[in-house]
């Protein structure tokens, strides 16, 4: 990327032609290389060609390393993505075209992964029953089920266990024997993926523990071979009663899987109790309707269940509005204090005739400077009844979190000290930027102070911080961490952990999704991109109103 | 200290291991497990096992019965879900009381010795609180429930195999409401509070103001510091009921269902983590009674704390490992919360508290 300037440097000084036509001649000479190729600047178009060479490959061994990963993983989605990616960055970087594109892919890039990609994730999310018991495949949940029901044959020895492959053929590929000795008379068997045999015990020798260190007619393993061979570790020696399976470097023990699961009708027999569970809305339910489904689920598309539950469930219904009611109340409350009280003392700081301006602009700068998670739970113990400060130093016995309004109080209080100095400062900023001029024509025309400021300073302060109180807006609308830290939605009327006095839609929608006994990433989708919906209509709303402000300018 | 060993099985095996730390085990896990990238063994509580199981994130474990005879039954039964057996414990945590031996000398046998002695102290201008037990403004269910199980009440009741079921919640038992009218009638003696929570707790203990404390061994430290002559006993027993049993919390070596080496990782966690040498290593770092009992012996003939936090948890149960348990820890707690507060009775609260348990396990 760095090479396009130089040579557009390089070329303009070569070709002092005026006006519009620099830039037809830029680009003629920027394509064609040739045409420069001696003196000092020609060097240095060299020198910006290789170096962009080189980072052209670096890009791209970033791609092939990540695209390597990916294959690993078996993420053909994620290799098609990254795939794209580098045979962008080669078309745009390795040729002279496309010149606005070398400025704007990087940051197309980013804004298609970190923006427009987890929103479409988030909506694909919203339609599935995603979450805690159903993150994965069928096939896998299936596997994991019948893996995890297998017990120990009851009285089934515990065999010391070698790996070994027969001498002559290689640690890694060949067909692996398990070397078993019977601790109870020392036995030797060989077991394989065709069953157990009876070893001749002549030549053999074990350790004190039973286990074979050497037999003739073949080698053994060592622990980083075992390790690293899938095949050992999935190997099952078929018994009657079962399997005897490898456990660790050196046992082996005798299991049979009590569930058992029949591709043909889908359905998982328990063989200890005959119980028979069958498939449904991903899960493994039983199929008489009584006791729970078996823990391990998949994930399933649901179309708009999630949002249907949203409207119909009844706790849902009668929370939303009361959440909502208070959130918008939060919001523009939040917003118009913090805008309200950094607007004063901006003004305040913007008179000239005050002196070490500096050293109090700095001081109001400290408490946004701070991290605003410290801010929080410093201010939810000064609110403590009992032990915080202000219920001491104020001599009162507020209930601070344990009442609706006193919390929505202690919010907004916190919300205000986290959020004027932000205020101050694009307000101060908007102060400065108002030219002298307008005020001096103000006071040609005999305008008295106060209607300076309603009339002259305001507005004009407001053309430039409107839209940014709209973010401001969006922002405390959804500032769950401030919430979360300080009252975590509460308080709650007796006997309902779901809705709290306090709780903004963005609270309120995490313990809804994550209240139950498993988190429910499809519901939390959903109920985000309700909001989504919401903030993104408000803040139109708001947009459109300081666009008109500007109007008025 | 895990690093040690970690390194000595290395070389013995000629591979690499690297102990990392991480501090949302938990989470990252569970994501590191979807993308297959994780670590091979994790170490961690074991209530989360639950979760572990349902995400496919653990691999049982066939332990054999000479390696699980040699651990607490406690112990055991915590790693135990489905009747398979997810992992190698290594330390038991629970509550105990902890008295300043400066204000209160003698242990006190029942709760209401202590809340007399305890609210003299108050009166005599000595102590500020009679007791510490965290509650906050949402509740806390986990010290909550020691008050519930002195009747035999708790969370779930237990299947014939001994795991406990999700189809049983005895949140508004009789057993467990028994338990609620204790709460609130040390609440209305202003025993307990919903002012005094994590945030504060340590602080008002070590300032010496507080005669006992239910706390655990992660107090201490602090309270050490603070210079606090302290002495741990087992909780107190409640009249008409039993001794308090709090939850026994259970620290375990998992091994990864998405391990690309397995072998090993059974290997290290089954014949090395498990001997007695490591668990008493192991102690070292977290001050935790070991869970394997010859490692435990060991270390509590030389050390009294241990062997107090030990006798305190004989008898309790463990934290449910079943996921259902999420959906306990909310409504309890506020349960507990409003009892204590005296802004519902016991009855109501806790009722509505097991009609949202049970409405959130069948939600899912």
């Amino acid at each position: 990327m760095a090479a396009v300037p130089v040579a557009g440097v390089a070329s303009y000084r070569l070709n002092p032609l005026p006006g519009k036509r620099r830039n037809f001649v830029i680009r003629g000479i920027a394509t064609r290389a040739e045409a420069m190729s001696t003196g000092p600047d020609a060097a240095r178009a060299r020198l910006g060609t290789a170096a962009r060479l080189v980072l052209i490959v670096a890009a791209l061994a970033v791609v092939a390393v990540t695209a390597h990963r990916l294959i690993e993983g078996g993420n053909w989605l994620g290799v098609l993505i990254v795939g794209a990616v580098g045979m962008a960055v080669l078309v745009v970087y390795a040729t002279r075209r496309l010149v606005p594109m070398k400025y704007l892919l990087p940051g197309l890039i980013l804004l298609l992964g970190l923006q427009v990609w987890p929103v479409a994730y988030t909506a694909a999310t919203a339609f599935t029953n995603y979450g805690y018991g159903h993150l994965l495949t069928k096939a896998e949940a299936t596997e994991a089920i019948v893996a995890n029901s297998v017990q120990e044959v009851p009285g089934a020895p515990r065999y010391a266990m070698s790996v070994a492959v027969k001498a002559g053929s290689d640690p890694i590929t060949g067909e692996p024997h398990l070397l078993l000795t019977d601790p109870r008379d020392g036995r030797v068997f060989d077991g394989t993926g065709n069953g157990l045999l009876g070893l001749n015990p002549a030549g053999i020798q074990k350790s004190p523990t039973g286990k074979v260190l050497s037999a003739p007619g073949f080698t053994l393993l060592t622990a980083k071979e075992v390790n690293s061979r899938r095949d050992v570790q999935n190997l099952v020696v078929h018994t009657p009663q079962g399997g005897i399976k490898p456990i660790g470097l050196s046992h082996a023990f005798e299991g049979k899987a009590s569930m058992t699961h029949d591709p043909a009708t889908d359905v998982i027999t328990d063989g200890s109790t005959g119980k028979r569970y069958v498939a449904r809305d991903g899960s493994f339910i039983p199929e008489d309707g009584r006791g729970e489904g078996l823990p391990q689920g998949w994930r399933v598309s649901v179309g708009f269940d999630n949002f249907a539950a949203i409207i119909t469930d009844p706790v849902i219904r009668t929370g939303f509005l009361s959440v909502f009611a208070w959130n918008i109340g939060y919001a523009l409350l939040g917003v118009a204090s913090a805008f309200f009280l950094g607007m004063l003392l901006a003004l305040l700081f913007n008179d000239p005739r005050l002196k070490g301006k500096a050293v109090y602009r700095s001081l109001m700068i400290l408490p946004y400077a701070l991290p605003g998670f410290v801010t929080a739970l410093v201010w939810a113990s000064m609110f403590n009844q009992d032990y915080g400060l202000i219920n001491q130093v104020t001599q009162v016995s507020i209930d601070w979190f344990g009442d609706p309004w006193a919390a929505r109080a202690a919010l907004l209080i916190a919300n205000l000290w986290l959020g004027f100095p932000y205020m101050f400062i694009v307000c101060t900023g908007a102060l400065q930027s108002i030219p002298g001029e307008v005020y001096e024509a103000a006071r040609v025309d005999g305008v008295s102070r106060l209607q300076m400021l309603a009339k002259v300073t305001l507005p004009l302060v407001l053309v430039s911080v409107g839209p940014l109180l709209v973010a401001s807006f969006a922002f405390t609308f959804n500032n769950f961490g401030l919430i979360f830290l300080m009252t975590g939605g509460g308080p709650f009327a007796a006997g309902n952990t779901s809705i709290g006095a306090t709780d903004l839609l963005i609270t309120y929608a995490y313990r809804l999704a994550f209240s139950g006994a498993s988190p429910d990433y499809g519901l939390a989708s959903a109920v985000s991109i309700l909001i989504f919906l919401l903030v993104a209509l408000l803040s139109l709303a708001g947009f459109r109103r300081s666009a008109k402000l500007e109007e008025f300018n | 200290m895990l690093q040690r060993f970690a390194d000595a099985f290395a070389k013995e095996n000629g591979v690499k291991v690297a102990v990392q730390v991480s501090t949302d085990v938990r989470r990252d896990f569970g994501a590191a497990a979807q993308t297959g990238s994780g670590p091979d063994v994790i170490v961690g509580a074991h209530d989360w096992l639950g979760e572990f199981v349902q995400n496919n994130a653990v691999s049982p474990l066939s332990l054999s019965g000479d390696l699980v005879a040699g651990f607490l039954p406690s112990a055991i039964a915590a790693a135990t879900l489905n009747e398979q057996i997810y992992g190698v414990p290594y330390a038991v945590e629970n509550i105990a009381l902890v008295r300043n031996t400066a204000l209160a000398p003698e242990a006190p046998e029942t709760l209401a010795e202590l809340v007399e002695s305890g609210l003299a102290l108050v009166k005599s201008g000595k102590a500020t609180n009679a007791l510490l037990v965290p509650v906050g403004k949402g509740g806390d269910s986990y010290f909550a429930y020691p008050f519930l199980s002195a009747f035999g009440g708790g969370f779930f009741g237990q299947k014939a195999n001994g795991e406990y079921d999700p189809g049983k919640v005895i949140v508004n038992s009789d057993t467990s409401i028994k338990g609620a009218e204790v709460l609130a009638e040390i609440g209305k003696k202003k025993v307990l509070s919903t002012n005094v929570d994590g945030t504060n707790i340590d602080a008002l203990f070590n300032a010496g103001k507080a005669p006992y404390y239910f706390t655990g061994p992660w107090a201490i430290e602090t309270a050490k510091k603070a210079g606090i002559k302290y002495a741990i006993s087992p909780l107190p027993s409640i009249e008409g009921g039993g001794r308090m049993l709090p939850f026994l919390g259970v620290q375990m070596f998992y091994v990864s269902a998405n391990t690309k080496n397995k072998t090993l990782a059974e290997e290290f966690v089954i014949n090395q983590m498990a001997s007695t040498e490591v668990q008493e290593a192991l102690f070292v770092v977290g001050n935790r009674p070991p869970a394997l009992k010859e490692a435990y012996e060991k270390v509590a003939a030389g050390n009294a704390d241990v062997k107090a936090w030990f006798e305190a948890g004989v008898g309790a149960k463990p934290i449910p490992n079943i996921s259902a348990v999420r959906a306990v820890w909310g409504p309890v707690a506020q349960a507990e919360a409003d009892v204590i507060a005296g802004k519902s009775s016991p009855r109501a609260a806790f009722d509505a508290a097991q009609k949202q348990v049970v409405e959130g396990i069948k939600k899912g």
